[in-house]
């Protein structure tokens, strides 16, 4: 993997302000080759992804939004679950660094004789591409599918375990639009579906990074287990709160995040009604109203509007939510880049 | 060890009689009579002819932690796989495995295709076992239910006529409450033990992981230590009841994993009722963390959310069911074994293929193929002072020839003259690493493969004849 320009112009040059390569310390300023989750990234690290982030949305705003950074290179995007938003973003965000984009649509099952995802994942790399984006409800299927793959491995999301560029573009947006540009010491709120939530779980990664303070708030069904994982993670210096107590939660929050709650939670058994959710643990613009003035209202989206947060608190003046989406073609073009690097200068998971 | 790998040298080959073998100055245990020490012991035309305990200078430079002698191991829970499921695992491979092990006589769950609920397949079973040459001694259990769907009987009576040591659905545990009422009845009539797999299924659908810490962070669904517990609790007021009515009724719950459930028994034993119980090696000596790539035994360090791991997250190498649990439950199966609450450690050996273990992690069949490794978990255990080197041979050998009571082993586990010889020789001194190509089973799916593990069998001998011999 080339970073050259086929004139010969080395790409870095293009992009403004990314670390050509090695660190001042001689430390390589990016190590790993795959991104499964955020939790292997150290504070430098996400860091250096948010720069690189800010680089490439200067990119963007180019009139020809466009760079040869991996130029004759494939990405493969394979995605094991519906979604529209992310696999546009990495598709726009590959395309805007000039790879070739192929997008695969699969189905996972332990009973059809499909083919196998080691055997997908070698076929993919036999094929040539270089980086393969992908999205399993399998939590940790991503892993099995590095162990197998050459080049590099980006988790667009699996199961209820990770979503590493969803934290990452939080994580962006919120730095773009808080006083100061910092999280830290500003108070989180995660709200609504926790346990089933692989946004929330990246997000207390990179939150806790951050040294913000993060409330993971909801119903007591869906969020089992994470007090004892916030009693764990104290005794390693990274603090959250757990409560279901939702004014407590909101209480002069400087940044709200509402999680998508699916239907299938009444079917099993883990909520009596939507209706019910709504009234309870809905962000509306009354229960914003006890977050800070400005506070940041954050969705990672698919929205359900009237269940988990309300049309006006949505579209309201504190939403950064379309902001969350465009943030998050610059992420992916950062770790694309970023990876490739690696992949170039041998770099480990 | 040299001293000992010539004399193994004249023991002949595999499925023949053993001549003659003499073990000088190894470590003695025999759990019958409750005694280990220094000793000597000879074996001549596949009978135990001598049995020298050493004293005073004789018994000089002799302890417990070089060359041990032991009856042959006795394995409550195997699966074989034969017939239907080849690929994992045949009758001659399991067997092979099991004597690697230590293991003289193994008891295999009928969980075949088809399932052995009528004496046809029981039948089978056995031919293969002696076609295999193998002189592992090899006791199955028959089916709970017809065809194990947890719905009827299945044909207990024929199958304890065949000469099934018990009836367990295990995979499975047996659904019904008023079905488990009349299988303990049932079998109690005809004196044999129904074995249950405890697990109360409607807290387990879609389950992946122990309920905690790890699959909170790892996303895995969870798999509550209440599933077993209230398993273990609803068995137990059946039996109680059903005792009533029979007194011949027995129940035995195989591997129990938690330390709620591990409790209940206790009282229960207390109290009186008619129930046994096993624990797996696995259990007492590995963790929920070996899914986050965490290495190390359960007794040691802790895992923490982000510690620095050592393997990949989400081997499939470690799903089990029941799923391996937290620290204090491993250390509930070790002091249960302490306390006599566990009678016995069984392996729970559950061979795949790679077809269904190469997948993701929430695709991947359940089960680890364990019988190769059992000692080396225990011996792990008691070099870290965490089990008694006595209760773990204990529990291999006598322990599970009490549970199967009516129908014990052929032959009786103990170093006793003029007894056929059924033994195992094993160097504590000496280490092993865990390969597919170490492991005779067919089954690679070991999170333990690539690791070193403490204690190589040198010599199983079964039933007077040479079972398995490392040189």
């Amino acid at each position: 993997m080339s970073l050259a320009a086929p004139d010969g112009t080395d790409v870095r040059a293009l992009i403004p302000d990314v670390p050509a390569g090695d660190g001042p310390d001689g430390e390589k300023a990016w190590r790993h080759r795959h991104l499964l989750d955020v939790d292997v990234l150290t504070w430098p690290e996400i860091e250096l992804v948010l720069r690189t982030a800010d680089s490439m949305r200067e990119v963007l705003a180019r009139p020809i939004a466009r760079v040869p950074a991996l130029r004759g290179a494939t990405v493969t995007i394979l995605f094991y679950e519906a979604s529209t938003r992310t696999r546009v973003s990495f598709e726009l965000a590959a395309k805007a660094l000039s790879a070739d984009v192929v997008n695969i649509a699969a189905v996972s099952s332990s009973v059809a004789k499909g083919e196998s995802l080691i055997d997908t994942v070698r076929t993919i790399e036999a094929l040539g591409a270089s980086t393969l984006v992908m999205r399993h409800p399998v939590s940790g299927a991503p892993y099995l599918a590095a162990e197998h793959f050459g080049g590099s491995v980006i988790n667009a999301g699996d199961g209820w375990h990770a979503h590493p560029t969803q934290a990452l573009l939080d994580l962006a947006t919120m730095r773009a639009h808080l006083p100061g540009g910092s999280v830290a010491g500003r108070k989180v709120v995660i709200l609504g579906d926790v346990l089933h939530s692989r946004v929330a779980r990246s997000n207390l990664w990179t939150l806790t990074a951050a040294g913000a303070d993060v409330w993971l708030c909801g119903p007591a069904t869906l969020l089992r287990g994470f007090e004892a994982w916030a009693a764990a993670s104290a005794a390693a210096g990274r603090r959250f709160t757990v409560t279901s107590d939702v004014r407590a939660a909101m209480r002069d929050a400087d940044v709200v995040m509402a999680l998508r709650i699916q239907r299938e939670r009444m079917e099993g058994g883990l909520l009596p009604s939507l209706r019910e959710y709504a009234a309870r643990f809905g962000l509306t613009r009354e229960r914003l109203g006890l977050a800070r003035t400005g506070a940041l209202v954050m969705h990672p989206g698919p929205m359900n509007e009237g269940v988990e947060i309300a049309p006006d608190v949505a579209s309201g003046p504190g939403s950064v939510i379309a902001d969350q989406v465009s943030a998050g073609v610059a992420i992916r073009m950062a770790l694309l880049y970023l990876l490739a690097g690696a992949r170039g200068s041998g770099g480990s998971a | 060890m040299s001293a000992l790998a010539a004399e193994v040298a004249r023991v002949g080959e595999v499925g023949e009689v053993v001549v003659d073998l003499e073990i000088s100055r190894a470590w003695l245990v025999d759990p019958s009579s409750g005694r280990e020490g220094p000793g000597e012991l000879v074996v001549t035309d596949g009978v135990i002819d001598a049995v020298n305990w050493l004293s005073g200078d004789e018994a000089d430079g002799v302890d417990d932690r070089g060359i041990i002698v032991a009856p042959g191991f006795v394995d409550l829970h195997a699966h074989f796989r034969e017939p239907g499921d080849e690929d994992a695992e045949t009758i001659a491979s399991g067997l092979a495995a099991a004597a690697h092990g230590g293991f003289t006589t193994v008891c295999l769950m009928p969980n075949t295709t088809p399932a052995l609920g009528e004496p046809s397949v029981l039948g089978r079973v056995r031919a293969a076992a002696a076609a295999s040459g193998s002189p592992v001694e090899v006791m199955a259990y028959g089916a709970v239910s017809a065809g194990r769907a947890g719905e009827t009987l299945a044909a207990l009576g024929e199958l304890a006529d065949a000469g099934v040591v018990g009836f367990s659905d295990d995979g499975l545990p047996v659904r019904s409450a008023t079905l488990l009422r009349s299988a303990l009845a049932y079998a109690g009539m005809l004196g044999l033990p129904v074995v249950d797999h405890p697990e109360d299924a409607s807290q387990t659908d879609g389950a992946e992981a122990n309920e905690g810490l790890v699959a909170t962070v790892l996303g895995l669904r969870g798999w509550p230590s209440s599933a077993e517990a209230s398993a273990v609790a609803r068995d137990l007021a059946i039996l109680a009841d059903v005792r009533a009515d029979v007194p011949g009724a027995r129940l035995h719950l195989t591997h129990l994993s938690t330390a709620p459930a591990l409790e209940l028994v206790r009282a229960a034993k207390a109290a009186g009722l008619p129930v046994t119980c096993d624990v797996t090696p696995h259990h007492l000596a590995l963790t929920d963390a070996w899914l986050a790539g965490w290495r190390r035994f359960a007794w040691d360090e802790p895992w923490r959310p982000g510690a620095t791991v050592e393997a990949s997250l989400y081997e499939t190498s470690v799903r089990v069911n029941p799923p391996l649990r937290s620290v204090a439950d491993a250390a509930a199966c070790r002091a249960a074994l302490e306390d006599g609450t566990a009678d016995a450690i069984a392996t729970d050996h559950a061979p795949h293929t790679s077809v269904a273990k190469d997948v993701e992690f929430g695709l991947a069949s359940n089960g680890i193929s364990g019988i190769e490794t059992a000692l080396g978990l225990l011996l792990a255990a008691v070099d870290a002072g965490e089990l008694s080197l006595g209760r773990a041979l204990a529990a291999l050998t006598i322990g599970p020839s009490r549970v199967l009571g009516f129908r014990p082993p052929t032959v009786p586990r103990g170093l006793v003259e003029g007894a056929p010889a059924d033994l195992v020789v094993f160097d504590r001194s000496d280490s092993w690493t865990v390969t597919a190509e170490s492991l005779a089973s067919k089954g690679k799916n070991s999170p333990l493969v690539g690791r070193a593990l403490p204690g190589r069998v040198l010599l199983t001998v079964a039933g007077g004849r040479l079972a398995y011999n490392a040189s």
